[in-house]
């Protein structure tokens, strides 16, 4: 357990869960979106840990898909903000149990 | 060996923070501390060009994007939030143990490890030329949906002002 891949992926493992527990048990939309950046996060430090574990690999596999997902995230940020500051608007709340009317 | 230690029970400490935190401020706050304590275990790891992509764009935009979205929608009745219900908890734990029980098995019992390398960082100049020679249609595409999002949230932000009027 002392091998810093290990300790790393072990970290990562329990990241992912806290963002799991976060999207399950907050109520704030945003907070849910900060629960899905923790486990994007989580999936980031791995590739970064496997990545330095194994460094005879020449094409940095690792990097190139954290430098992609960072990217990716950017976006899915700033879209799920965009829906969620466009449902404050219409209801004034950011509480997901009052979102449940389909016709707003 | 003691350095992703101490990196990794911090991180963990600050994103049980943003798990935990009522306000919803603190929370954001929490996850842009979190954000950082990652960005610097990739520059440990030697990854620099990495972890200075991550403070840039995880820490500088997006985390400082949530924190000003829970400062506009911030409301009075906030402290509905500092009540966790029991009922979400269990559910929450009884999905979450699970997954941590198949995680915990995986990394303790799944990998064969070798000896530590600590070797240096992570050459730029191969990464440049990669990003734009095998990896050119994957930033290509990239751009266009960076577009695309940049549109799209223009559209929704645009769309409520004229529904409001």
């Amino acid at each position: 357990m002392t091998n810093p891949l290990t300790i790393l992926v072990a970290a990562s493992s329990v990241l992912f869960a806290l963002g799991l527990l976060a999207v399950l048990t907050r109520r704030n939309a945003i907070l849910i979106l900060v629960g899905v950046e923790l486990m994007l996060n989580a999936a980031n430090i791995n590739f970064i840990a496997f990545w330095w574990w194994n460094k005879s690999d020449p094409s940095h596999l690792g990097p190139m898909f954290v430098l992609f997902a960072i990217a990716i995230a950017a976006a899915e940020a700033a879209v799920g903000l965009a829906i969620i500051l466009m449902v404050f608007r219409h209801t004034r709340s950011t509480d997901l149990n009052r979102l449940n009317s389909l016709r707003g | 060996m003691i350095v992703p230690l101490l990196l990794s029970i911090l991180m963990i400490l600050a994103a049980s923070a943003a798990v935990w935190m009522a306000k919803p401020v603190h929370a954001g706050l929490s996850l842009a501390l979190t954000l950082s304590i990652a960005a610097v275990i990739y520059l440990v790891l030697g990854a620099d060009f990495i972890g200075l992509v991550q403070l840039m764009v995880y820490v500088g935009a997006v985390a400082v994007l949530i924190v000003f979205s829970l400062l506009i929608t911030r409301r009075r009745d906030e402290e509905e939030e500092r009540s966790l219900r029991p009922k979400a908890l269990v559910m929450g734990f009884g999905c979450v143990l699970p997954l941590l029980a198949v995680l915990a098995y995986a990394v303790t019992g799944g990998i064969d490890i070798k000896p530590d390398r600590w070797e240096p960082a992570l050459p730029l100049q191969e990464l440049g030329k990669a990003l734009f020679t095998d990896y050119a249609p994957a930033v290509l595409a990239i751009g266009v949906l960076l577009t695309a999002v940049m549109i799209g949230a223009a559209l929704f932000a645009r769309e409520t002002r004229k529904e409001t009027k």
